[in-house]
């Protein structure tokens, strides 16, 4: 058992943190970590990454814990990946799915298509990792880790407005 | 933790890349200021000597950045003349884009010491904000820090740096950050809005034509200031009662001393301590109204620590919110609950209630587009039906009727870092250290990020589709990142709810009473005049 994340012991400790919705709740449960952390191994999903510069690196996932806990919890060295806890206010953890993996990731809130426009060139895949879990039907999936950043040390970057 | 740890980890490294960029771009300069270890002084770019920039060749590119002696930008005598004689502090806004217009997307000022380099530019905004570190800099913070040493208080997340920062940032955007953890909050908040319907039915009962409420914003200051403090201290304080309590009372004046004090308080932090003896109201007034803000906040948080540990020696359950977790977690010490608490009401009141009173004024001056709201809240909720955060989805026109609004009026229409490594933006180099303004007013005004963008049009902000991308850097009223707003969520859904209600009870009109109203500076940008607004039954 891995540790629990700060928000969910906030959930764990004082339920009645909880007044509201019973909808609420079943977003919490559908979107979050929601099954049991004690699986064997062969319960396992095979995911790949793309990093960056274009390095595979293959983990074995957690069905149930989202893409941002995967990255963290395997240590995958993406600099900057997840930089708001998955809270929803970056895009740092901007991810592109296969197209068929993309059509089966489960809708999307307002919230993380604000934060999709505010990413580093998205396309018509893209997601944010914090808010896509890892399911059974998901193994093998491929996923890109895009650039997340223009290099402002390149002394071209960043002329597109100065003309004016 | 593993997160925060590996949080530290890349901070660390950074740290390192920092210094390793630093050096190469030391070679390809010949030198540089400073180092990447010091606190950067305030770039002083006329003491730079003229060949620091990397040469063509060593960046291998044609067109070497240029420095910041070359940026163009208004002299510091006409800046002086147009702040202090002109009074252009409550015109920044304007200025702003008057400067950006007449000296380009990115250029500097100086403010007395402190060179600015103002960016108004979507794009450029977008690349200093992506390219951030893990504990961004908004500005100098010295004369709050300087205050809380002098009383022996915490910092906040606003006045706080580095690692303290961190810390508390990742403590509480655990609770008050997540949509979802926000959205339990829905009926909590619902139960001020009905006081706040309430309240309008009886304050437009004591006009002559039986419908008007005199400036709405008063009403709006006391919404949001309810709807904060019912979250963070779990608790009820009347401000939207006929007789409001003596201590809530209170608390709004010191809110009010805070702002109608902001300009001289700004300068309290500008005017050099030894000066103080000379000119010592700016310090007096600010540390006056601090004072008041603490109080208020301990007062609160006392309350909630012996209501517990009452519980606790009963041997009964503890049970509550945001409050109750981090004071029995322990996450954070009680002085710091304290800070937080302070600076979370005072960030969360005015921002909510200057907004909230702008819709109302736009929604009166365009009565077609509140027919199309209103028709769209009627398609979605049954009759009387009470909205709560999972109906919102299903109205875009009241998510975009807000970011319109905020995209006209940016609560904060400026916004502040300092650079954290040297930065090539809009073909300069900028050295760490830099006080960068982001410019939010000039962009999301600006024609080219938004056609037609003086007109009010809350629907170019409804999607076609899930893949219908806005490219809209050019407004973020919140901030981007890990440094952005805090109470981003809680505000939303104190926006989205009150503004549901309001205009599924009522059609709101622009009061005789109520001449044009432009915005005015006055730290945040704030309705120049009272907004009087009509609200007429809907039945």
């Amino acid at each position: 058992m891995k540790p629990a994340r700060p928000g969910s012991r906030a959930h764990n400790s004082l339920t009645p943190y909880v007044t509201g919705h019973r909808d609420a709740a079943c977003i919490r449960s559908r979107q979050f970590s929601c099954y049991t952390r004690t699986l064997r191994s062969e319960d396992k999903v095979t995911i790949h990454f793309i990093n960056r510069d274009g390095l595979k690196m293959t983990v074995k996932a957690t069905p149930g814990d989202s893409l941002l806990d995967v990255v963290i919890d395997q240590n995958l060295d993406l600099d900057g990946f997840g930089a708001c806890e998955g809270t929803l206010a970056c895009s740092t953890c901007h991810l592109i799915f296969e197209e068929e993996v993309f059509k089966t990731l489960g809708p999307i809130t307002d919230e993380e298509m604000d934060m999709l426009d505010l990413s580093y060139k998205p396309t018509d895949t893209s997601r944010l990792g914090c808010q896509i879990c890892v399911h059974k039907s998901q193994e093998g999936m491929t996923v890109h880790v895009p650039e997340s950043v223009a290099d402002l040390r390149q002394p071209d970057v960043g002329t597109t407005s100065s003309s004016s | 933790m593993a997160l925060v740890k590996k949080m530290l980890h890349l901070y660390l490294r950074r740290l390192s890349e920092k210094a390793e960029n630093r050096r190469s771009l030391l070679r390809a300069a010949a030198f540089h200021k400073h180092s990447a270890g010091q606190p950067p002084p305030a770039a002083e770019e006329n003491a730079l000597p003229e060949n620091r920039v990397p040469s063509a060749a060593a960046t291998g590119r044609d067109t070497p950045a240029k420095t910041l002696n070359e940026m163009p930008g208004p002299n510091t005598i006409s800046n002086i003349i147009e702040f202090f004689y002109r009074d252009g502090f409550s015109r920044i806004h304007e200025i702003q884009q008057q400067h950006s217009k007449k000296y380009g997307r990115i250029f500097k000022s100086r403010f007395g010491p402190q060179l600015v380099v103002s960016i108004a530019d979507r794009d450029m905004v977008a690349e200093v904000l992506r390219a951030e570190g893990v504990a961004p800099q908004r500005a100098n913070m010295e004369s709050w820090k300087e205050y809380r040493d002098m009383r022996g208080r915490s910092t906040g997340l606003i006045s706080a740096e580095g690692e303290d920062w961190m810390k508390m940032r990742s403590v509480l955007r655990q609770l008050i950050m997540r949509p979802r953890d926000v959205a339990v909050f829905s009926d909590d908040i619902n139960a001020v809005v009905a006081d706040l319907v309430t309240r309008v039915c009886q304050l437009r009962r004591k006009q002559p034509d039986g419908l008007t409420v005199l400036n709405v914003n008063d009403l709006f200051f006391k919404y949001a200031m309810e709807g904060v403090s019912v979250i963070m201290y779990e608790q009820r304080l009347g401000c939207l009662e006929e007789r409001i309590p003596q201590q809530s009372l209170e608390y709004i004046a010191a809110l009010h001393l805070m702002f109608s004090s902001f300009k001289t308080s700004m300068y309290a932090g500008a005017i050099p301590v030894w000066l103080r003896p000379f000119i010592p109201k700016p310090w007096r007034e600010f540390c006056h109204s601090w004072d008041g803000l603490f109080k208020f906040s301990q007062i609160h948080v006392d309350r909630k620590l012996s209501e517990i540990r009452a519980r606790l020696a009963a041997g009964e359950e503890v049970k509550g919110g945001m409050l109750t977790y981090l004071l029995v977690t322990k996450e954070m010490t009680v002085e710091e609950i304290y800070a937080n608490m302070t600076e979370m009401l005072l960030a969360g009141v005015d921002t909510t209630s200057f907004t909230l009173s702008w819709s109302i004024y736009l929604l009166a001056l365009h009565p077609q587009v509140q027919q199309r709201i209103y028709e769209e809240v009627e398609r979605t909720l049954r009759p009387g039906q009470v909205p709560v955060s999972e109906d919102i989805p299903r109205m875009p026109l009241i998510r975009g009727l807000v970011k319109e609004t905020l995209r006209l009026f940016p609560v904060l229409p400026g916004n502040g870092r300092i650079t954290q490594k040297d930065l090539v933006v809009g073909g300069y180099l900028i050295p760490a250290g830099t006080q960068l303004a982001l410019c939010h007013y000039s962009t999301s005004l600006d024609e080219e990020n938004f056609p037609g963008a003086t007109e009010f049009q809350p629907e170019r902000w409804v999607r076609k589709d899930a893949t219908d991308r806005v490219d809209n850097f050019g407004s973020i009223p919140f901030g981007y990142g890990i440094r952005s707003c805090i109470g981003r969520r809680i505000a939303e859904l104190e926006m989205h709810l009150a503004l549901t209600q309001l205009i599924q009870n009522f059609r709101i009109q622009v009061s005789p009473l109520t001449q044009v109203v432009r915005p005015k500076t006055h730290g945040l940008l704030t309705p120049g005049a009272p907004i009087n607004v009509q609200f007429v039954d809907r039945l």
